[in-house]
């Protein structure tokens, strides 16, 4: 099966700021990938990039094939942003159903079945201004998943979101990559990294190591991935260091 | 009261205002372009109106002066003075020209005109007026009078009785006695109104999108830009026509406006102005960072586009480079639109010109909405 998303080269700069450097990576289909990295190491703009917001600078980027920006594959992506972006006027229904006739329409009744996989059918009638953060990611999250993409992008998705739900959220997430689903999760929590079929650790706007946690564990040596990931992040670092000591 | 918590607090007002740099330049700037423009508009003078001449005036022999064309003397005097330039006019064109704004007036000297006054000393002038501006009809019917009595000074020493030697039957081609000022300020308020509430509901509901991101997750889904700013012209407009709609039944009915024009012809011109407000509204949004910065767009934009709409200040007394310049903006044309539809009771196609002018400022507002509808804020 082609894969999912394909990174070949891809560079993407503000200004002087090098967000994406050189970044080659190729996601299978029907896996849960997680992007791991700190607050700023550019997983945001990878994300945005892999959606077609961003165009890159140099390299390519491809979904199931095609290059990106095209927006005739955005009705089969599905986005959840970092921060909800939600309609604080309209109810939880109505951004759903709002956002499911922008991807190309669904059935009312497919509205309320992915409020109610938010744990969100007791509020959907609630305007989004009235609700909890947390409630919030969740109308987001379902604004994502109405129209059944085939590749569903979450950057940072089980912030806010209590641990009994994340659980759930987990769980389904392993039906969709059971339908052939892709999902790609961004996260700077290692903890939500074990769940993920494959993991890239990203440091500033460079892929430093990726594998399965296993693979990534008996290569860095360490008995977490946070150590694994210090232990990569390290390895990156030292080369500069070492290049100015001579001088 | 602690006195250094106040100091801070104020300190970090101060602070935080000079860190938002366009709103501290604005705030000094935009007062000035403001005055500085309503000075200039109020103290340009008014230029004189012209005033079309029938004259058909035969002459007669008046005693003392022999054979005189009093026309030809109340022409002359107005050729002097500074309120009207008389257009001399073939009987037959006198009612194009006044239909085409050419001239503000017809003045008609019947041919029997110098004899009348030689023989009982007094004599009667027909005017016509344009009619839709009360105070230009006013103006020129003043005028008239005032030159008119000063040509005759001289001649009319015997008149009897005194009696005023010069009478004006008035005739109006648009409107008439009855329309006052608020006739003629209801349209272009009409304008005003739908286009400012438009305008500001677009770049603030724009403006809420783009903050809470949901632009850029509309960006995320196959809607094109141009569907995003067609949505949003035909959201508004339905605002738009209700108010404007709305508004007009009231004047109608409760102020008594005068009203001579067909509703739908006058929602259409309402139609075009949204979809500039709209779009313009789109396109500012871009440049402001908050709610606050939409506000100073209307000293900076919406104030001046007022002002030069012939709102207050008829647009062809405007001076010199204003005038082009008025006709550049959207305001002015639908403000004509209406007052041509209000006042005057024409349909569309006389308004064909204005029309095109919305369509075309219209289409050009619409491709920068397009093209700024993802733009982050600068």
């Amino acid at each position: 099966m082609a894969d999912a998303v394909t990174l070949d080269s891809v560079c993407k700069s503000f200004g002087a700021l090098q967000a994406v450097q050189n970044f080659s990576l190729r996601i299978p289909t029907g896996i849960t990938y997680g992007l791991l990295g700190p607050n700023g190491a550019g997983k945001t703009t990878l994300i945005r990039l892999i959606v077609g917001l961003l165009r890159a600078d140099s390299g390519r980027v491809s979904v199931m094939g095609r290059p990106m920006p095209d927006k005739d594959m955005l009705a089969h992506i599905g986005y959840m942003t970092q921060t909800p972006a939600i309609y604080s006027d309209l109810t939880v229904r109505e951004n759903v159903a709002f956002f499911g006739t922008m991807a190309g329409g669904v059935s009312p009744a497919r509205v309320n079945e992915v409020i109610a996989l938010v744990g969100l059918s007791d509020r959907a009638d609630s305007l989004g201004r009235t609700l909890s953060g947390g409630m919030r990611q969740r109308t987001s999250l379902a604004c994502a998943l109405v129209h059944q993409p085939r590749l569903l992008l979450l950057d940072e998705p089980t912030v806010g979101v209590d641990p009994q739900l994340r659980v759930q959220f987990w769980d389904y997430f392993r039906q969709l990559n059971a339908q052939g689903v892709t999902i790609i999760v961004s996260s700077h929590v290692m903890d939500e990294a074990e769940r993920c079929d494959r993991l890239g650790f990203i440091r500033q706007g460079q892929l430093i190591a990726e594998g399965t946690g296993a693979d990534l564990l008996a290569q860095a040596g360490a008995r977490t991935l946070e150590e694994a990931f210090l232990t990569f992040a390290g390895a990156t670092q030292e080369r500069p260091l070492q290049e100015k000591m001579p001088a | 009261m602690n006195r250094k918590r106040v100091i801070t607090l104020a300190g970090r007002v101060i602070r935080q205002t000079l860190r938002d740099r366009r709103t501290v330049v604005l705030f000094l700037i935009g007062p000035l372009i403001i005055v500085s423009l309503t000075a200039l508009l109020l103290r340009s003078e008014g230029r004189p109106a012209p005033l079309g001449i029938v004259n058909q005036d035969e002459g007669a022999t008046v005693l003392l002066f022999g054979q005189v064309r009093l026309a030809d003397r109340i022409v002359a005097a107005m050729s002097e003075g500074d309120a009207l330039v008389p257009v001399p006019l073939p009987a037959d064109e006198a009612e194009a020209a006044l239909r085409a704004g050419r001239v503000r007036g017809v003045v008609t000297f019947p041919p029997d005109f110098s004899a009348s006054f030689a023989g009982e000393r007094r004599v009667r002038l027909q005017l016509t007026l344009e009619g839709s501006n009360p105070l230009q009809a006013t103006a020129v019917l003043s005028a008239l009078m005032q030159t008119g009595m000063r040509a005759l000074a001289g001649l009319a020493s015997g008149s009897a009785g005194g009696e005023l030697p010069l009478s004006v039957d008035v005739t109006y081609l648009y409107g008439g006695p009855e329309y006052d000022l608020l006739d003629y300020l209801a349209p272009p308020y009409l304008v005003l109104i739908v286009f400012f509430f438009v305008f500001l509901l677009t770049t603030v509901t724009f403006l809420r999108e783009r903050s809470q991101g949901t632009v850029e997750r509309l960006m995320a889904t196959p809607v094109t830009r141009l569907e995003i700013v067609t949505g949003y012209m035909l959201g508004f407009l339905a605002f738009a026509l209700a108010d404007a709609a709305l508004l007009l039944g009231f004047t109608v009915t409760v102020i008594g406006l005068h009203y001579a024009g067909n509703l739908f012809d006058m929602l259409v011109i309402e139609s075009l102005l949204v979809m500039v407000a709209v779009n313009l509204g789109i396109f500012l949004s871009t440049f402001a960072r908050n709610e606050f910065q939409v506000l100073q767009f209307i000293p900076l934009v919406i104030l001046p586009m007022v002002l030069l709409s012939g709102l207050l200040f008829p647009v062809e007394d405007l001076p010199g480079l204003f005038q082009p310049l008025a006709y550049l903006l959207p305001l002015t044309h639908a403000s004509d639109a209406l007052r041509a539809i209000m006042i005057r009771g024409q349909g569309l196609a006389e308004v064909g010109v204005q029309i095109v002018a919305l369509l075309l400022t219209g289409m050009i507002m619409l491709a920068l909405a397009a093209v700024t509808v993802r733009r982050e804020v600068a």
